[in-house]
């Protein structure tokens, strides 16, 4: 009975471990976690793929967005990466392109190029060469509380800076706050989708761009005027003064229950912003400061969730165009569930999204200019340090002039 | 003599199991992390020697706030040695005389550890929220005025945040030390309390002249948690001021800062050893106090 037993559990254990070994389809991970807003998408999605391709099973995860980094970057250095998987651009997938990880996707790009345009990978090119099928995309826009605007006798967004100021006061002089933005440390990137913008609308798209993506150096004045320009606007109390305190989430909240006029953040929200009953929003560019460097159409976003496709996925070349049908649905449902902007043309009908992310469709449309947001752009350990300085700046504990001095020594 | 060596083998298979497991969980990973420690490394791609260039920018304070964070650590541990453990010290000296409903306060003062530290600090985020309990309370007494301009416990760079993670931390870990003491407390024979209250000794006397002086260990082992739970803090930190916070910052936040996400692996072993360095040598130390105490 006893070596009855131990044959029968010798063959179950080979049983069980040749199961291991069977290809059993393509994987994927993803940041898309039931909770993430693009979960639908994803779904939508793969469920459409695997009615096309029935024979093709795609077993996916989602990790939350943290705990992914770090578990991607392990799979990378132990060569055990998933057949496809989410990478934002820039540096991010750059590591992994460098350590020659990533399959090149050139060829495949070929059949698609006629429904995703070439400077939508733009972010994940390297050396010419690309990596990234890209979903969808996000700017920066200025949300506006038309309801309190009208309280000070505005119909619309100010066109202008200067308007925009003497809008503020009027709004600080009315009882309410101009602005809300968290300042929290794990939430500092809040902060940059403000400065960002001033930066930007101060000394153009190109050299914030230069300085982002392409080496430049931070000992920039203009620069360093545009981060005194935002800190007197802290200091004249256009923002909330318990934003310190706050995460992203409560502040949004607060932008939703009408306790600011003004909300600037990624137009991943328009989704959010037009689900809430009774909140009248609209969504504008952020005006230009300084006409002579900087104009309308230059935003801060662009591209950057992508999906990518290991090196050593099996047959490469095919799980590469499984991917760009895949992320085109993806961009395409995430579109219409209002969650960004398409990367890829649209042709199906968008006539039943939101209003708020029509207008924004309409910004992307007219811009000239996008810049990557700042801690996307740039490798992970140098957006640490330029976080740090944005925090400081938000803080008021760090100028103009410290800013651009900081950082010329921290990076460039 | 075959016997013995029989014996010699026997102990050492049984043995195996536990080495293999402290080597494969423990020694080698400190290993690992010393020898990363002088490297340049993402987690990725080539390291890149760099000698003591890690462990040297950890001593310029300009670069990365480490010794401001062993400063809050050690602020953390003192905090606990000297409010904390008298305070939980109290209390199982309290509960250890036999009050009414002993078994009652003794499970509601334990109730703080039972609790994930998630829910815990969540809650403290609501009390110390601008406009959370603590501001409504103090604007209520009318120790403030202005409801726009309250304190702001949770804002970096405005002097409270550290506090704000330590209160909860503090409070969380009182009914911990409260029950290693407690069961030192009754571990106490009932013979030495009634002949000492017999020769007329009150409570408070009994517990000074009988009760402390025969927990000593116990003790010794209280402030051993307290100091290198302190120096390794992170979790109630991280949810309250956040892995980024460097007015909060301690070792263990620095570490997850660098290491995940700024992917500085090299820098983030050189944290870790010196960590473990650090949380040695206050164990060593305060075995020596102690020992000098006997």
């Amino acid at each position: 009975m006893k070596k009855f037993l131990a044959t029968l559990l010798a063959i179950v254990s080979v049983l069980a471990l040749s199961a291991c070994g069977k290809d059993d389809g393509l994987t994927m991970w993803c940041i898309a976690t039931k909770s993430d807003s693009n979960r639908h998408s994803y779904e939508a999605a793969i469920a459409d793929m695997q009615k096309k391709y029935p024979d093709t099973k795609l077993n996916w995860e989602a990790y939350e967005n943290n705990a992914y980094k770090e578990k991607i970057k392990a799979a990378v250095s132990g060569n055990n990466m998933p057949d496809i998987f989410f990478t934002w651009s820039c540096a991010f997938l750059g590591d992994f392109v460098k350590e020659d990880k990533v399959y090149c996707l050139d060829e495949v790009y070929a059949e698609f190029k006629d429904k995703l345009p070439e400077k939508m990978c733009k972010n994940t090119t390297y050396n010419g060469k690309k990596y990234g099928v890209p979903l969808t995309m996000n700017i920066v826009g200025l949300f506006a509380n038309m309801d309190i605007l009208k309280e000070v006798g505005y119909d619309d967004v100010p066109k202008t800076f200067e308007d925009l100021m003497t809008c503020c006061e009027k709004i600080k002089a009315a009882g309410k706050i101009p602005f809300g933005c968290a300042g929290k440390p794990d939430d500092t990137w809040c902060v940059t989708e403000y400065l960002e913008s001033i930066i930007e609308k101060s000394v153009g798209a190109k050299t914030l761009d230069d300085i982002f993506m392409n080496g430049q150096t931070w000992d920039n004045q203009d620069v360093a005027k545009a981060v005194d320009l935002f800190q007197d606007m802290i200091k004249k109390g256009y923002f909330d003064p318990n934003g310190i305190s706050l995460g992203n989430d409560e502040v949004k909240q607060n932008f939703m229950d009408g306790k600011y006029a003004f909300y600037m953040n990624g137009t991943w929200n328009c989704a959010d912003f037009a689900k809430k009953e009774g909140l009248n929003v609209k969504v504008a560019e952020f005006p230009v400061i300084n006409a002579d460097k900087a104009e309308l159409g230059q935003l801060i976003g662009g591209p950057s969730d992508t999906l990518a496709v290991a090196k050593s996925a099996k047959n490469a070349k095919e799980t590469a165009k499984y991917t760009f049908e895949l992320g085109q649905l993806i961009c395409k449902y995430g579109y219409l569930d209002g969650c960004g902007l398409p990367a890829w043309t649209v042709d199906y009908d968008v006539s039943k999204i939101n209003a708020l992310t029509q207008s924004v469709a309409k910004i992307v449309t007219d811009s000239n200019y996008m810049v990557l947001f700042g801690d996307t752009a740039m490798p992970a350990a140098e957006a640490g340090k330029y976080l740090e300085q944005v925090k400081g700046v938000y803080g008021c504990t760090v100028d103009g002039a410290t800013f651009i001095a900081n950082l010329k020594k921290d990076i460039r | 003599m075959k016997r013995k060596k029989t014996d010699g083998i026997t102990i050492f298979l049984f043995l195996l199991p536990a080495l293999l497991l402290f080597v494969a969980i423990l020694v080698a990973p400190l290993i690992s992390s010393g020898f990363n420690s002088f490297f340049k490394w993402n987690g990725i791609g080539n390291k890149e020697f760099l000698g003591w260039k890690n462990y040297k920018s950890l001593f310029d304070k300009s670069q990365i706030p480490f010794w401001h964070s062993v400063r809050n650590a050690m602020l953390l541990a003192g905090l606990s040695v000297f409010i904390q453990l008298p305070l939980a010290l109290f209390l199982a000296l309290l509960l250890g005389r036999g009050i009414k409903g002993e078994r009652f306060f003794l499970s509601v003062n334990f109730l703080p550890v039972l609790i994930s530290t998630v829910v815990i600090g969540q809650l403290w985020l609501k009390i110390f929220h601008p406009e959370g309990l603590v501001n409504a309370l103090l604007l209520k007494i009318g120790y403030l005025k202005d409801p726009l301009n309250v304190p702001q416990w949770l804002g970096e760079g405005k002097g409270l945040l550290l506090y704000s993670c330590f209160i909860p931390m503090l409070w969380q870990y009182v009914g911990y030390h409260m029950l290693l003491m407690y069961a030192g407390v009754k571990s106490v024979p009932t013979e030495l309390r009634e002949a000492a209250k017999i020769d007329g000794a009150t409570d408070a006397q009994v517990d000074w002249h009988i009760v402390i002086p025969s927990m000593k260990q116990i003790i010794k082992v209280s402030v051993i948690f307290a100091v290198t739970g302190s120096l390794k803090s992170y979790d109630l930190i991280a949810i309250i001021a956040g892995i980024n916070s460097n007015e909060a910052a301690v070792p263990s936040t620095l570490l997850k800062r660098h290491m995940s996400l700024r992917m500085e692996y090299g820098l983030g072993s050189a944290i870790a050893v010196l960590l473990i360095i650090l949380c040695f040598a206050c164990s060593i130390a305060i075995g020596a106090i102690f020992k000098e105490r006997d």
